[in-house]
């Protein structure tokens, strides 16, 4: 891989974390983590609850400071919002303001992302096609269910036709129809060359999505590399997932 | 905007203003002696100046007090942060657009007044809208004001802090305007004219705006307390709300 600098053109790589650290007082989320993530990589973070997965991704999305270490989007550093310029997000806890339906929060999202008029509808109109919410668009978000504010969500992430498209936990609250077809919307990405950053608990879903994956522990990356390298003779990720955690549990004692 | 309560809000202090043109329509008596219905009626329109604008003190602080706590509650935080939007500009974009929407709220009140003094008396007070104009700078004030304190504080108790800020200067500075005023000159003679102390200079001109207001309204003179005018005394405590409010937000952890 040739490095050519700073900027959008030639990098392979869309994100890079260098040695990154961040400290809540005297807590350790992430320790001391360096890894890339490449162009058109499907990647998973995963880990138990408190393992740090999610202070990386709010780090990559600037909500918070590393303690120390670097961060940068398609070469650009995390504390320059233009390196969110093509990237979308869905949060852990994603809300809808009560009194915006559907469509205007997806025509907010599309403003803040430089479309505007026409333009602006028209990509709303694709998006709201794809993640089959149309129809329901105009209704205010308050009567919406939990699936259909998960199905906005991921619309807002895909408006624009983001680069990079961070998921924290995006199949919470949906049922087995819904997870497929996120799935689904993720899967029409992958000719596009967007990268995903998958921050989920579903195992049997990262699997399916993902090629990449690094599991985390206490701040610490335990292994991070293919799914299938990660996998070995005929193990599930679950399998692989419960075994390295109760090994760094077991040596963390 | 979005909300309903802001149009009935409106609506319900225009109908409060409109009741006040019954004043316009009496003869008022005095010892017997009819009084000049248009002076009446201009030292009203002065005081219901006044009173708008104290009510809008009020209600641009509530409507501040909450501006960070609820984008974050119901995601707008997130919606914006999310995107190549840079903090100040989401500080920015909140704070001038609850001003502007605190002043035209104000400015369609002073206006009303303006209207109705026109209607009734065929008068019209060329410096009743500039006075509303003027007015705006207190309300900028007040909103940096709750909006920082907001970020260290619970949201009510920034309300409270502000509000004490201004009761502070109206008692100082409404103070000092009484003592020095002709009248209190006149029957107490011996009363000592002294320059004020530095902090009453420094402090925020809150009053001395409204007064300032006032005097463009009477097109009288306008007694200065220092050697700064209010306008510009509030302007750089604005500034420095301002550049607080961005230094401590790009801090903030969200």
């Amino acid at each position: 891989m040739s490095y050519l600098g700073r900027g959008r053109c030639g990098l392979t790589v869309m994100i890079t974390l260098n040695s990154v650290t961040k400290k809540f007082g005297s807590l350790t989320a992430v320790d001391n983590i360096s890894y890339t993530i490449e162009k058109g990589e499907y990647f998973a973070l995963l880990g138990p609850n408190g393992a740090g997965k999610t202070t990386i991704v709010r780090m990559l999305l600037d909500f918070i400071k590393p303690t120390a270490g670097s961060i940068s989007i398609d070469g650009i550093p995390v504390s320059n919002p233009e390196s969110r310029r093509d990237v979308g997000y869905l949060a852990e806890h994603h809300r809808i303001p009560s009194y915006l339906s559907g469509f205007e929060y997806l025509m907010r999202h599309a403003a803040l992302i430089g479309l505007s008029g026409n333009d602006a509808a028209m990509e709303v109109d694709r998006v709201l096609e794809l993640v089959s919410m149309k129809g329901m668009e105009k209704k205010k978000s308050a009567v919406y269910s939990k699936g259909m504010q998960q199905r906005i969500g991921i619309g807002a992430a895909i408006l624009g036709r983001p680069k990079l498209l961070i998921l924290d936990e995006p199949v919470t609250g949906l049922d087995p129809i819904g997870i497929r077809d996120e799935r689904k919307i993720i899967e029409t990405l992958r000719d596009k060359e967007v990268t995903v950053i998958l921050n989920s608990h579903l195992l049997s879903e990262v699997e399916k999505t993902c090629e990449t994956a690094a599991i985390m522990h206490k701040g610490k990356i335990l292994v991070k590399d293919s799914i299938d390298s990660i996998l070995k003779n005929g193990e599930t990720l679950e399998d692989v997932f419960i075994t390295l955690i109760d090994r760094s549990q077991t040596e963390n004692e | 905007m979005r909300h309903k309560s802001f149009y009935v809000l409106l609506g319900i202090s225009i109908l409060l203003i409109l009741m006040i043109r019954g004043c316009y329509d009496s003869e008022y008596m005095v010892n017997g002696k009819a009084l000049d219905g248009i002076e009446v009626l201009w030292y009203v329109s002065g005081i219901v100046f006044q009173f708008i604008a104290a009510g809008m003190f009020l209600m641009a602080a509530m409507l501040s007090m909450r501006i960070f706590s609820r984008d974050h509650a119901d995601g707008s935080l997130v919606l914006f942060l999310s995107r190549s939007v840079f903090r100040w500009q989401y500080v920015f974009g909140r704070v001038i657009g609850t001003w502007a929407l605190c002043l035209v709220f104000m400015f369609i009140l002073h206006a009303t007044i303006f209207l109705i003094i026109w209607t009734k008396t065929g008068a019209v007070i060329s410096g009743y809208l500039t006075a509303s104009l003027i007015c705006s700078i207190n309300l900028l004030f007040i909103i940096a004001c709750v909006c920082l304190l907001s970020l260290f504080m619970p949201d009510f108790i920034s309300v409270i802090f502000t509000m004490g800020i201004l009761f502070v200067g109206f008692i100082s500075d409404g103070g000092y305007q009484i003592i020095n005023s002709e009248m209190v000159r006149s029957a107490a003679p011996n009363v000592v004219n002294s320059d004020p102390a530095l902090w009453r200079i420094l402090y925020p001109k809150v009053f001395m705006v409204q007064a300032y207001a006032g005097s463009v309204i009477s097109k009288s003179e306008f007694n200065n307390m220092g050697p700064f005018h209010p306008v510009l005394n509030l302007s750089f405590f604005i500034l420095l709300l301002m550049t607080l409010m961005l230094i401590r937000f790009n801090q903030k952890e969200l």
